[in-house]
């Protein structure tokens, strides 16, 4: 099969959602690179990528729990309202009780839970349908919202604030540079070579040839790179400011579950729940465990992305929370999960928010209206389903299987992939 | 094809290296950035920043159409924008940020929620943007530097005059039963207009002059989350099934035309007489309501004229000077008190329609 | 038979997908008013071959010619094929269960009356048709209150309903018991006699042998042969020396058991229906395996063999009333699957698509889902662990996939179900309950799998075989228990058993003991 296909198997993996996310990353450095262009250097400037991760961070943390609840078959509709009602409260526990704002995190995460065992109780010991559960949970917690803050605009005090624009501080010498966001870049440059190296171990283990040295080169290069490239960004805003924390939060939760749905038995039980719920029962999984774990966790991760967002704000207001279910949703599906679960991943979820906040902040840049926008928006999350639902319709692997298509063409194809001569071909999905 | 790839991408690679190494001499802003040159003004040409709320109201889109035509015709660049319908703050929040990487050097600001902005103006007065709050003060933010509004109060205390001269002229002798509505409580200005109309009309509650009969008198009874015209119907279809199914509604105080309308729109639904209802902003329909003598009074708070006054602040801005102001004492955000330009609003019933309206293209036809 | 006018021939078809040659250069001829059936192990092409007829896949996305009544037709979709009087029933019944026989009969073919449906007159063509196909109902019983035989006769009243020339169907007896599928092969033979040609893809050759006239066999993509079974002669055997390119001597691999001590026993198991709790659906049923044995469930469709095994799996299915379960000497408690693996329990499900695999995995996944603590440390998984296990199944079981890697969604059934063996011979069971392990499986692959099977009993774990298919429990068991209507009727040793005394107990709630 063409080279291409090869060199994409070697860089990204060779599943089918690994495809997938290939083609969304090729699309996320498309669009920043349309709109480097358009918006004359402004995207990929230091205070627009600053300000980029501080705008959509709490976003993509709902979008990491939405995977979960998505690829485990649910939907949740009532993140918004959740976020809003522990936002309000985390408010007023530190407007009112004087908490201090620690605690107050604390609390609110805690809410957060309370929340989640609630509606996770009803969808997993009841049977009651998520979609149900979180449609009341949304016109509940909002009314909560109300009810609580009677509508008005609380305040938060200054530390709170560092949750959600905050930076790191400048230590050190001076750069030029905030020190610290160079050390972070650094440390995950290290990581990305380190996993390289242990990947390569992990295939030789498994007794098959690991990808050729060059190709581990050229990932390591263009991951490094972006690294690299990243960190110089964000060290070099404005002094005081650096990669913001709400950002680090992020970062940090995309690792713990990235591994946590890849590498452990939880994870895999989630992806067994939502593939084939009667199977993974009868393999002996838990499924309202699992059921419930995923609503309060969506539900934990909601109260945090709300506190986030109320730190941002300085505020705790009536409308936070509005129409985030539907962003974190969307994400969650230009990054390739499939609707009826059981198909997805966190890293391709988090590339599918980053679409949509690149293109919302770059349309921004150039003046485009709220309006239009959307419509855009709109189109995009249509768009990126549709063609992905046509290539598996045509029996095509992915995006990027219709870009390498034209290709096959004109390289004599062997009759498989395999070399392996013992190996019989694959029967593949056209078994008679 | 295995070479032309690997090159390909080596390339790129090496090219995002290359990209890495311009960026690093791109160096660091100080903290605060321009905003050291306070007086000296900037280049004509500049860009201009102005963030609006969502279009629920006329009010705005004429106020966004006039920013973009006077900015222009003043010689700047403008980016005017409109927040989304449903996630409003967040948008606006991204807005403003998006202009002041754009280097914007005026951000005008009609907030969403006045206390939910402060990072992004900060963020602003950091890059050295000034920032002027349009129509709606924005609190808890000492980098603020002007306000422009109507004068709110009085707004209040014109509706609440006009309800009691309204209803005077219907029935001479009181007491009269009215209902209030105010506006959302995420709206600085709400509670103002609330307030201003409570000035003049409780000292009639007091008397007994005038009744509020469902007994719901505070703000938090009577706000209208959003401004939504469906949350007023609502309301209004609810006080007339619970306290005026023998009564009779002689007034209602609302604060704005928009939901003006929906209360008039549920009391003629529930079959009742239209009461003497206020308004505000002289929406083109409520005009022609008033013009049919259904609804009693809006206010002419001339978007004209409070858009002429903003630019005439962004132009003395630009120019080095200090835009003119004329109450430095009122308008305490909770961090400072923020000079402002008040303008006076003007009350306008059938009676004075045709002159309020005179130099309005739009309004004036309506009134002959 | 040369003289009878040709009524469908498909010349060269060749059909590629990406990465795989599904059909090259196949041909086929068949007759009017024949019964042509087509034969081939799974993966050889049957159903590609039906869908490039039926149109899924349209005119353009394969090569070669489909003559047509004399004319060389090119379907754009189901429609136009469907317009043309080809019809094709396929294995999973299209019908919707909460909607009546007669609105299936005419859905998407609604016979109406100013633009209204015209129930009346549906109703009316609907009893017509369903005489036609022999089927004695209320035409207003929705789908869901008729068994399986009877929805297949629905489905043929449907093609009937489109006024069918050509009927195509995709292994129409694969899940009927044997008199309905004695029912609708007696149907068959009297639409050939009133002119109707049909096209018949099935695994059971003994069916194909009694009703087909000429049989074309399909070889990984490629036509191999087509007899003219009068002229031929062509016998179960000759069949599968054409599909599988070699003579199969047996049917089951030679065994010599080794046969140990009662380990396992279920005793006096009552369990209720999940829903309508005043339905019992099993009856102080109670059986016992032996170490090293292979024991068989004989039954009808519905007698209760399926659920039995699932309630005592763990309880997951039904509602448990009473009965123990003593492993080992010792009574256990199994309230959960969880439990049910824990003891050394594995239950292989008669659906694999349904409820034994999730189509998402691939093997290596699949293989390891039953037990991850068996390749975890605290919860993470070990990679090179699972890819080792996975790896060793898949060259035990001689699974055919290029590597553990592939989705177990692109298997043939045969493979599919070595998969799901695998993940159960992965948890290290004691008993294993194989509930239809050959269903849908071609002759090749059913036989490498009654090889797995003894292998299992020859470790010493006690095997449980539940099947339909009586020649295959006889083949294969040690000891045959009769089951009906949730009751225990029979216990039959090897020796004694045959398709009769099998047949008589299976039907009767009268308990014998022929041992």
């Amino acid at each position: 099969m063409s080279r291409l296909k090869d060199l994409q198997k070697n860089l990204f993996g060779g599943t089918t959602s690994n495809a997938r996310q290939f083609g969304m990353i090729f699309t996320l450095v498309a669009i920043i690179v349309l709109f480097q262009i358009l918006t004359d250097g402004l995207t990929l400037r230091s205070d627009n990528l600053i300000a980029l991760f501080n705008q959509n961070s709490y976003i993509l943390i709902l979008a990491i729990g939405m995977l979960m609840v998505i690829v485990a078959g649910h939907i949740d509709l009532s993140v918004g309202s959740i976020a809003a009602f522990t936002g309000i409260l985390v408010a007023k526990s530190m407007a009112e009780w004087s908490l201090p704002w620690p605690v107050a995190i604390l609390f609110g995460l805690a809410i957060g839970a309370i929340i989640g065992a609630w509606q996770g109780f009803w969808v997993a010991y009841i049977g009651v349908p998520a979609f149900i559960v979180t449609l009341a949970g949304m016109l509940l917690f909002r009314g909560g919202n109300q009810f609580i803050g009677n509508a008005n605009t609380i305040p938060v005090p200054e530390g709170f604030r560092v949750i959600g624009s905050g930076f790191l501080p400048e230590a050190g010498p001076d750069t030029g540079y905030n020190n610290l966001t160079l050390l972070l870049g650094l440390a995950a440059c290290v990581a990305v070579v380190w996993r390289e190296f242990q990947a390569r171990k992990t295939r030789r283990e498994m007794d098959a040839d690991p990808a050729p040295m060059w190709v581990s080169v050229l990932r390591m290069a263009v991951m490094v790179g972006a690294i690299v490239f990243a960190s110089l960004r964000f060290a070099s805003g404005r002094v005081g400011t650096s990669f913001p924390v709400s950002g680090i939060i992020l970062v940090a939760l995309i690792l713990i579950y990235s591994f946590y749905t890849r590498n452990t038995a939880g994870g895999r039980h989630i992806y067994a729940v939502g593939g084939n719920s009667r199977a993974a029962e009868l393999s002996g999984v838990k499924l309202k465990r699992v059921n419930f774990f995923v609503m309060m966790n969506m539900a934990v991760l909601a109260a945090l992305a709300g506190m986030i967002f109320v730190a941002r704000s300085a505020a705790s207001g009536p409308q936070d929370g509005n129409g985030w279910e539907l962003d974190a949703i969307a994400a969650v599906f230009i990054g390739g999960a499939a609707v009826a679960g059981g198909i997805g991943t966190i890293s391709g979820s988090i590339v599918g928010g980053l679409v949509m906040a690149v293109l919302n902040n770059g349309l921004q840049l150039l003046g485009v209206g709220t309006d239009r926008v959307q419509i855009i928006k709109g189109l995009v999350l249509l768009l990126a389903v549709a063609i992905d639902v046509y290539n598996k319709s045509q029996g095509r692997f992915s995006v990027i299987g219709s870009i390498t298509r034209s290709f096959r063409r004109d390289t004599p194809t062997p009759p498989t992939s395999s070399s392996d001569a013992e190996r019989e071909p694959a029967r593949t999905a056209v078994s008679g | 094809m295995r070479n032309l790839i690997g090159k390909s991408v080596a390339i790129g690679a090496i090219a995002a290296l290359a990209l890495t190494a311009t960026a690093c001499g791109s160096g660091r802003d100080g903290d605060s950035g321009g905003s050291k040159g306070d007086t000296k003004g900037f280049a004509a040409d500049s860009l201009i920043g102005v963030a609006l709320p969502s279009k629920t109201s006329e009010n705005w889109v004429l106020a966004g159409d006039l920013f973009t035509n006077g900015l222009k015709e003043a010689g700047f660049k403008s980016d005017v924008q409109y927040a989304g319908a449903s996630t409003t703050v967040a948008d606006q929040q991204a807005q403003i940020t998006a202009m002041v990487t754009k280097g914007a050097k005026v951000i005008v600001i009609g907030a969403t929620d006045a206390a939910q902005l402060s990072t992004q103006v900060a963020a602003a007065h950091a890059a050295g943007a000034k920032v002027i709050a349009y129509d709606r003060l924005i609190t808890n933010t000492p980098d603020l530097d002007y306000y422009v509004a109507f004068d709110n109060f009085k707004v209040g205390q014109l509706q609440g005059q006009a309800l009691l001269d309204g209803m005077k002229a219907k029935k001479p002798n009181g007491p009269y039963n009215i209902e209030l509505f105010s506006g959302s409580p995420d709206d600085n200005n709400a509670g103002v207009f609330f307030n201003g109309a409570m000035s003049v009309l409780k000292p009639e509650i007091d008397k007994g002059n005038v009744v509020v009969a469902s007994k719901q008198t505070d703000v938090k009874q009577t706000a209208i989350q959003g401004w939504k015209a469906e949350g007023a119907q609502a309301r209004m279809d609810q006080l007339l099934t619970s306290t005026y199914g023998n009564k009779e509604l002689d007034g209602v105080l609302s604060p704005n035309d928009t939901l003006a309308r929906a209360i008039i729109t549920s009391i003629k639904g529930a079959g009742k007489p239209v009461p003497v209802v206020s308004g505000q902003d002289s929406e083109v329909e409520s005009v022609k309501s008033i013009m049919a003598g259904e609804q009693y009074m809006t206010i002419n708070k001339d978007t004209r004229n409070l858009v002429k006054q903003t630019i005439a602040m962004v132009k003395a801005l630009q120019a080095g000077n200090t835009p003119e102001v004329n109450d430095t004492k009122s308008y305490n955000n909770g961090s400072k008190v923020v000079d402002t330009y008040l303008l006076p609003p003007v009350a306008v019933t059938k009676a004075n329609a045709a002159e309020a309206y005179a130099n309005d293209p739009k309004l004036a036809p309506l009134t002959k | 038979m040369s003289d009878v006018p040709i009524l469908l021939e498909m010349r060269s078809i060749t059909k590629e997908f990406p990465g795989v040659k599904a059909l090259s250069d196949v041909n086929l001829v068949v007759r009017a008013g024949e019964i042509h059936a087509i034969c081939g192990e799974n993966g050889a092409g049957k159903s590609t071959l039906m869908k490039v007829l039926s149109g899924v896949y349209p005119y353009g996305t394969y090569d070669g010619q489909i003559i047509y009544q004399g004319a060389e037709t090119r379907f754009s979709d189901i429609r136009s094929s469907e317009n043309a009087g080809i019809v094709i029933i396929h294995q999973e019944l299209a019908l919707i269960p909460d909607m009546s026989i007669a609105e299936n009969i005419f859905l998407g073919n609604e016979p109406r009356k100013r633009g209204a449906i015209d129930w009346k007159s549906a109703n009316r063509m609907a009893l017509d048709l369903m005489a036609r196909v022999g089927l004695q109902e209320d035409p207003d019983t929705l789908i869901k209150d008729i068994g399986v035989g009877k929805q297949q006769l629905v489905e043929i009243a449907k093609a009937f309903a489109k006024d069918v020339k050509l009927l195509i169907l995709d292994e129409p007896t694969a899940a009927l018991n044997e008199a309905d599928s004695r029912h609708l092969l007696d149907l068959l033979r009297g639409f050939r006699s009133r002119g109707i040609t049909s096209i018949m893809i099935s695994h059971k050759l003994n069916e194909i042998e009694a009703i087909a006239d000429q049989i074309t066999i399909l070889r990984d993509g490629r036509t191999v042969e087509t007899l003219d079974v009068k002229a031929d002669g062509a016998d179960e055997d000759r069949i599968v020396r054409g599909m599988v390119g070699r003579e199969l001597s047996s049917r089951f691999p030679d065994h010599t058991p080794k046969i140990g001590e009662v380990f396992f026993e279920v005793r006096d198991w009552n369990v209720r229906h999940p829903i309508s709790a005043e339905r019992q659906v099993c009856k102080n049923e109670s059986f016992v395996v032996r170490r090293g044995e292979i024991v068989g469930f004989a039954g009808l469709m519905g007698a209760g063999r399926t659920e039995l095994a699932m309630s005592v799996f763990g309880r997951s299915y039904g509602v448990y009333e009473s009965g123990t379960i003593i492993k080992d000497g010792k009574e256990i408690v199994l309230k959960s699957v969880a439990d049910a693996i824990a003891h050394g329990l594995a239950y292989v499900s008669e659906d694999r698509k349904a409820i034994g695999l999730n189509l998402l995995d691939d093997i290596k996944a699949s293989t390891v889902a039953a037990k991850l603590s068996k390749i975890s440390h605290h919860g993470v998984l070990d990679e090179v662990a699972e890819y080792k296990a996975a790896e060793a199944y898949r060259k035990e079981l001689r699974t055919k996939a290029p590597t553990v890697d592939e989705s177990v969604s692109k298997l043939s059934g045969g493979n599919q179900q070595k998969v799901v063996l695998a993940k159960w011979m992965f948890t290290d069971p004691d008993l294993l309950i194989l509930d239809e392990p050959t269903r849908g499986i071609d002759v090749g692959a059913k036989y490498e799998i009654y090889g797995i099977i003894q292998r299992l009993a020859d470790q010493g774990k006690g095997v449980v075989v539940i099947s339909s298919e009586l020649p295959e429990l006889i083949g294969l068991c040690d000891r045959i228990y009769t089951v009906f209507e949730g009751t225990i009727t029979g216990e039959i040793a090897r020796q004694d058993a045959d398709p009769e005394t099998l047949m008589k107990q299976m039907t009767s709630t009268k308990k014998m003991q022929t041992r």
